[in-house]
């Protein structure tokens, strides 16, 4: 492969347009102005091209076979097309085990992205102050939990509330509890230790992108704010958040994106358990295409779910976005 | 300009080749396989690097005395990986990426032959004599009549318990032998009442236990046809209220980790254990209780005509590939785990892995005294229970039924009502079938 990937070039980058003898000389002599400007567009879309035709064959046209799987049905392999077509996607509605896992990703997607935002907005506000002390320690601090691989931490998150885990023993140690809780037992604090894990997680990643967005904005707008009389809130309020909307926006679509694909930690936390309670889609997903009998096609179909979920909630939060300005 | 539109050209040229090559590979499986004996090395992947893994090089030892050119490679493959690329490669057709030799977890495979028939070659020519194994060991790997696997490891279920703390309490392991569950609950309520500690333990979300009381009554959660039976299932009806009524009365404790399970008996915080014999690693990993250790059978239901006192719960078998080299394979596994006295006593002592193969047992290896155990010759009392393990037909969505099962045990612990949360569960697995 990498072989004639190498050799072939010479033969078809000769022929180029522009690149004979004859034709480059006069080029040379009249240079015309759509020649070098259809020349200059041609060479941006060479340039284009390599990534956009990996980006193609390694995205699109998977997305599209998964579309194409989605409308089949059958055993393991042999799979043919669905009667009707949409008969995967109507087993969609009828599947309770899909409901539930659909109602605890939104309730993840519903206390936990909020709650992150705000706290990463305030974090970003802090840190940008001028009078803060040790700034970069407190910012390597609170990023450091996303070099954490997702597999780890969600292990060690499972360790630390153990029945008999380290949790525990600090609640009992200070007499809060007189007895173990059986945190990743029960449906309750089994999902609020995941949220508690996604907050710990992913605070840090987006007050980064705010902290970025509040060093390009003008720091003259923070002293007229000051000077016409407003305290910290009313700044925070009334400078700094409509300044940030476009940075608002792109991280909420990103946690969005990222909480409805939520699995490792309802995988390796929780194992989904109790009886589904902390089960998110994407794991259902995998489970239904490789851990029980393989039903392919409606794991597609339950991904082209995900996908449309993920689309109009981009979309919702793009235009609200927008009604702002 | 020149230098960049080579550079963009060699960018296009690289991305249309590498997308080319990869449109090309799709390859067709292969139809029928030839017995001779060819080549001189095969590929195999097992999970356990103590257990199944050590087997397997071993295994290459002994068939390398007679053929001195022979290699074997085995691949350390966790089972959730092997579950993962079979499917993968099954579903994509990229069946050159297979080993010759798999192993396969008992219980997945039904599910994995029914569905996936192309990974697989059937044993029918590969020369194994089957009347050597117990039929019930058999059957896991037997679809429509047809042999597909070579039974490895024993799973039958084995109870454990601690022989000092049940003489404090005044009882003897023979108390606990041929006994039905419900003199079972009385005596360890006695003892937890006396000793503070519960008899059994086991993971929350696993339903083993269960399993391995259906399976000891010959009962099944399909009927022959493959239709799931939860609900109006009487053995499965009693076992579920029986662990309900262990985990109430606390001789059962429910934990969520195994770490957290191995700890439990290894350090005095429970009693027994029981499970398939394989646990039997982990237990004697705790050497300060050496001694200490009874072994026997399981307490049988009550009120079940087919009721015995032997169950089982995981074991394997090796599956040879359809991209294998099948006689080589064949060959090998025949002179190996369905042929060699001499694997089964070097493995045994050093990892504990029992034979299904039946001419294995009769070995003096299995009959030796271990002290671990008070003395007991453990090896040949297990490869005695194995032989009379009701026959358990897993079907293919044993999963799905499990998963279901292990829903509906939640919530009713949690005060659901038994019969709406199985109802359910059947919902669940029918749906699953569709």
């Amino acid at each position: 492969m990498t072989i004639t990937a190498l050799t072939r070039p010479d033969t078809t980058a000769e022929p180029a347009p522009g690149d004979s003898p004859a034709r480059t000389h006069r080029a040379r002599r009249q240079p015309s102005r759509m020649r070098v400007e259809r020349r200059r567009s041609l060479t941006g879309w060479a340039f284009l091209a390599p990534a956009a035709l990996l980006i193609a064959w390694l995205n699109f046209w998977p997305m599209i076979q998964a579309f194409v799987l989605s409308l089949k049905t059958g055993k393991g392999a042999r799979l043919n097309f669905a009667e009707p077509l949409w008969s995967n996607y109507a087993r969609l509605l009828k599947d309770d085990l899909f409901r539930t896992t659909l109602g605890n990703t939104a309730i993840y997607l519903v206390i936990q992205v909020p709650i992150m935002l705000i706290m990463a907005l305030i974090l970003a506000t802090i840190l940008n102050s001028k009078h803060l002390r040790w700034k970069s320690l407190w910012r390597t601090a609170i990023f450091l939990p996303c070099a954490v691989s997702l597999v780890s931490y969600s292990l060690v998150f499972r360790t630390l509330f153990a029945t008999d885990g380290f949790v525990n023993d600090v609640l009992m140690g200070m007499h809060l509890t007189d007895h173990a809780i059986n945190w990743l037992g029960q449906p309750g604090t089994a999902r609020f230790v995941i949220i508690l894990g996604l907050l710990w997680r992913w605070t840090g990643y987006n007050m980064v992108f705010y902290l970025a967005a509040l060093q390009n904005l003008d720091y003259s707008t923070f002293e007229a704010a000051r000077i016409d009389g407003a305290g910290p809130v009313k700044t925070f309020f009334y400078v700094t958040v409509p300044q940030l909307k476009p940075m608002i926006v792109l991280t909420a679509i990103m946690s969005t994106n990222g909480t409805l694909q939520l699995f490792d930690e309802s995988y390796n936390l929780t194992g989904g358990g109790p009886a589904n309670a902390s089960m998110s889609m994407s794991h259902y997903l995998y489970r239904i295409a490789f851990q029980n009998n393989p039903n392919v096609g409606y794991a597609s179909a339950l991904s082209y779910a995900i996908l449309i979920m993920v689309a109009i909630l981009a979309l919702l939060q793009m235009k609200v976005g927008d009604k702002r300005d | 300009m020149r230098s960049s539109w080579k550079i963009a050209a060699i960018g296009l040229v690289t991305a249309t080749a590498m997308a080319l090559s990869a449109c090309g590979g799709s390859t067709q499986p292969s139809s029928g396989h030839d017995t001779a004996v060819t080549g001189d090395s095969l590929t195999v992947w097992a999970w356990d690097p103590t257990f199944n893994v050590y087997a397997m090089k071993e295994a290459g030892k002994v068939y390398q005395k007679d053929h001195p050119n022979f290699t074997l490679n085995v691949v350390e493959v966790p089972w959730e990986d092997v579950q993962t690329k079979l499917a993968t490669y099954a579903q994509s057709g990229q069946l050159d990426e297979l080993p010759d030799i798999f192993l396969m977890q008992n219980n997945a495979f039904q599910k994995n032959a029914t569905n996936y028939p192309q990974l697989f070659t059937a044993l029918t020519d590969a020369g194994v004599d089957y009347t050597q194994y117990s039929p019930s060991v058999v059957n896991y790997s037997t679809v429509d009549g047809v042999h597909y696997g070579v039974p490895f490891d024993n799973g039958a279920a084995i109870a454990a318990y601690r022989t000092d703390v049940l003489k404090e309490a005044g009882y003897t392991l023979q108390d606990f032998t041929d006994i039905t569950w419900s003199d079972f609950m009385t005596k360890a309520t006695d003892v937890l009442a006396k000793t503070g500690k519960p008899m059994l333990s086991g993971l929350s979300k696993s339903v083993d236990l269960i399993m391995m009381m259906v399976i000891s009554a010959g009962g099944s959660l399909f009927t022959e046809d493959g239709k799931p039976v939860l609900v109006d299932n009487e053995i499965l009806g009693k076992a579920v209220a029986q662990y309900q009524q262990m985990v109430k009365a606390g001789v059962f404790l429910e934990v969520n980790g195994w770490d957290q399970y191995v700890n439990g008996f290894v350090n005095d915080g429970v009693l027994g254990v029981i499970n398939g014999c394989w646990i039997l690693g982990s237990v004697q990993t705790a050497t300060n209780q050496e001694g200490d250790w009874g072994l026997t059978n399981l307490p049988k239901l009550d009120g079940v005509s087919s009721a015995t006192n032997y169950s089982t719960n995981g074991g394997s078998s090796w599956a040879i590939s359809s991209k294998a080299n099948f006689g080589l394979a064949a060959d090998f596994l025949k002179a190996t785990f369905a042929g060699s006295t001499e694997l089964y006593d070097t493995i045994l002592p050093s990892s504990g892995a029992l034979a299904n193969w039946i001419p294995a047992g009769k070995s003096s290896v299995y009959e030796k005294p271990q002290s671990f155990f008070g003395g007991q010759p453990i090896y040949s009392t297990i490869v005695d229970f194995s032989t009379k393990v009701p026959k358990f037909t897993p079907g293919a969505y044993l999963y799905e039924a499990i998963d279901a099962l292990s829903v509906a045990v939640t919530k009713t612990l949690s005060g659901g009502d038994a019969k709406a949360a199985l109802q359910e569960a059947q919902d669940a697995v029918e749906f699953a079938q569709q």
